[in-house]
């Protein structure tokens, strides 16, 4: 799958627009960096409520910050599809890279599954209960990918081809 | 004296063996998501935004800000060490560093100063206005470390 998109995404306009403008990579990365910032922030405070450390707030009032996560999620989605278009025959075969992608996909039916089974009964709990099992469990699983994700993606460049 | 720590066979470990370098930046982009991630959400608390989200929950998270923050010195300086002498004179790394003391500044007053403006005040609550200023300092300051860190590698 990754050969066939490198291979779309190899001297597509895109790919020479990236590989020809010598400040467009450091301008990716910093907001990839900037990206990764919002999307932590918002994340662990949604995540560690609802794995119920942290104490006095309803698991529903930590929600006011999952557009920031979002916002930080688009900025890295779309600067995360420029990178992979500036330099496809590096990502396409790197362990790290496909190591990060699995990840994302697991942090996001992790996020499905939330949506359907946990939130519609988060609303319920008030400031002091304890969270379900289930909610804690989705959760660990959240911050597990998420910092996997961080680590995989930052170990790109030191990691062989897969 | 950089160049003495250059030499000291922990900074040679750090720039020669195979896994200390991408390790130590691993320990220092954990600790960057979880610094600049959860002072950002504070600064725009403190600024107004998420209305309706207890400003308690941030001193919750202090604990974990500061253990983070301690991870980032230690991986920081480790990986200083290794171009101690080269990362001295470099501009974005002294920017760097600029903004991370400011950035630790405002923190630290607005641990006193957000508390007191809004911490367990009635929603739709504000901050004082010295709380406002700090909160606008310490996001350009953890915005402009993360620049002037990326620029290391690109800037002489």
């Amino acid at each position: 799958m990754w050969s066939s998109l490198a291979n779309f995404a190899d001297g597509s306009p895109v790919n020479l627009w990236i590989q020809d403008t010598y400040w467009l990579w450091p301008v990716m990365e910093i907001t990839h960096f900037l990206g990764l910032s919002l999307l932590f922030g918002g994340l662990l405070v949604v995540d560690l409520r609802m794995a119920g450390h942290i104490k006095g707030v309803t698991p529903s009032s930590t929600y006011k910050l999952l557009p920031l996560v979002l916002v930080g999620f688009t900025l890295n989605l779309i600067t995360g599809v420029l990178f992979f278009f500036g330099d496809p025959a590096r990502y396409s075969i790197n362990i790290g890279f496909q190591l990060k992608m699995v990840l994302i996909t697991i942090a996001g039916l992790n996020a499905l599954f939330y949506h359907w089974r946990v939130s519609p009964s988060i609303v319920t709990w008030d400031e002091t209960n304890e969270p379900p099992k289930l909610a804690k469990f989705v959760a660990y699983v959240s911050l597990t990918c998420w910092f996997g994700v961080l680590l995989s993606g930052r170990l790109i460049p030191y990691v062989g081809t897969g | 004296m950089l160049a003495t720590l250059e030499n000291t066979s922990l900074a040679i470990w750090v720039g020669e063996s195979l896994w200390a370098y991408p390790s130590l930046l691993a320990c220092h982009i954990v600790g960057l998501a979880i610094v600049v991630g959860l002072l950002t959400v504070q600064d725009l608390k403190l600024l107004g935004f998420f209305q309706g989200l207890d400003y308690q929950v941030f001193s919750n998270l202090t604990p974990i800000v500061i253990a983070a923050f301690c991870l980032n010195a230690l991986s920081g300086f480790l990986l200083f060490s290794s171009q101690a002498s080269y990362l001295a004179t470099s501009v974005p790394f002294l920017a760097k560093l600029t903004c991370i003391a400011v950035g630790l500044i405002c923190a630290i007053s607005m641990r006193a100063s957000g508390q007191r403006s809004i911490a367990g005040a009635p929603e739709p609550c504000t901050s004082d206005r010295l709380t406002l200023f700090f909160a606008c300092i310490s996001l350009f300051a953890w915005t402009g470390a993360i620049i002037a860190g990326r620029l290391i590698a690109y800037i002489f």
